[in-house]
């Protein structure tokens, strides 16, 4: 069965059925960053559809559709299949993602992951060693255009620009951004 | 941000048998930085891996850095034959067509791994994604009768200076691309600007 919301309590969502699936944990949880232990998509799990929630999580299983964790982070662990478009507070990739990725705090593609997609959020760390085909926007007016809040110019001659950017449609609203910047 | 400490491109392999790094004074390169620290939106395609350093080099500007890694597609361009198949090949390897245009390629040493029917192709299709007038800066093995047998990983020091991590292990013959050479496959590239470096490549600007 579904182990989201496995480690965190009783809402675990779940249906026997093959159709698509959307999954949603029900309880509001405060943002990841360690306050608690992250749900868990379980190496043995499958899922075609949408995920929602309101908790951090762990898949390490497979995930194809969307994920939504806007306020709380994602993690894809080394063994973790994830064909969607992801949308979260931090994205943390160890395993395969295809798909883009809005982090609205940050993205961080680690050395084990192998990722083609693109990335839109204010903080990107790729780690050397990392397979990744895709676009990473570093602009940050592009990404306020994305995740709706501004942005802190990176450098001064960078931020002084004055071409025009290119309208992207926001894809997703996201949580507040705090601070521009590579980490 | 994390670093491999060893940045040798990513695979066991070459972890074990790689050169040490040797930063390259690259005077054409300092040129696009210095364009780009003018301010302005820029669109960069890098036809290399994604390397660390390079997300770090252009993330202070206002960019999008899209990332082609095309290294694991050159046995594939290389082995057609036909022009329409490398073509189609090329136009597969290369991201889809966005709406904005690129501003910048960064080609590295890929030149050097490309034979000239595949060389044609790829960087016809590389035109089509680029507005008129954008750059193409490329590193081609020109006094050295050798290259290693594999594309380099490349990645900025600063603004002046790159530096190349080889692989170890066998060397190839270089193809020397000659300015020439390169005209004819790739016509819509003009050579804004040639240097020669101190390990014996050539540095060039193309212009589109």
């Amino acid at each position: 069965m579904f182990e989201i919301g496995k480690k965190g309590g009783p809402e675990s969502g779940s249906r026997p059925d093959s159709g698509p699936v959307r999954m949603e944990t029900s309880a509001p949880r405060p943002s990841a960053m360690g306050s608690r232990e992250a749900a868990v998509i379980g190496p043995s799990i499958h899922i075609d559809g949408d995920v929602r929630g309101e908790e951090d999580l762990l898949i390490e299983g497979e995930v194809s559709g969307t994920v939504q964790l806007k306020n709380n982070s994602l993690t894809i662990g080394p063994n973790g299949k994830v064909r969607a478009d992801v949308y979260a507070h931090s994205i943390y990739v160890d395993g395969l993602l295809e798909g883009d990725m809005y982090g609205s705090e940050r993205v961080n593609i680690r050395k084990s992951a192998q990722v083609r997609g693109n990335i839109t959020s204010p903080r990107v760390s790729l780690e050397d060693g990392a397979k990744f085909k895709g676009s990473i926007e570093m602009d940050p007016q592009a990404v306020q255009g994305v995740v709706g809040r501004p942005a802190t110019p990176k450098s001064a001659p960078a931020a002084a620009a004055a071409k025009p950017v290119a309208q992207q449609a926001p894809k997703a609203e996201a949580s507040p951004v705090a601070k521009t910047g590579l980490v | 941000m994390a670093v491999d400490a060893r940045q040798r491109g990513g695979g066991s392999a070459a972890a074990a048998g790689a050169l040490a790094p040797e930063p390259l004074n690259a005077p054409l390169f300092h040129s696009l930085m210095q364009r780009m620290a003018n301010g302005g939106r820029w669109v960069l395609l890098d036809l290399g891996a994604a390397r660390s350093a390079t997300i770090r080099a252009f993330g202070r500007f206002r960019c999008r850095l899209e990332i082609v890694d095309l290294a694991e597609g050159l046995d594939a361009l290389n082995g057609e034959t036909d022009v329409r198949r490398v073509r189609q090949r090329a136009e597969q390897l290369l991201p889809a067509r966005r709406g904005e245009l690129t501003d910048i390629v960064l080609c590295w040493d890929l030149i050097n791994y490309l034979n000239q029917p595949a060389l044609a192709a790829l960087m016809e299709c590389v035109a089509l994604r680029c507005k008129r007038g954008a750059l193409a800066h490329g590193l081609i093995y020109y006094s050295t009768r050798a290259m290693p047998e594999r594309p380099s990983a490349f990645v900025p020091v600063d603004d002046q200076h790159i530096a190349q991590h080889a692989w170890a292990g066998r060397d190839r013959p270089a193809p020397r691309y000659t300015p020439e050479d390169l005209a004819r496959c790739m016509p819509r590239y003009g050579v804004e600007r040639g240097r020669l470096l101190r390990n014996g490549m050539q540095e060039f600007l193309f212009k589109l």
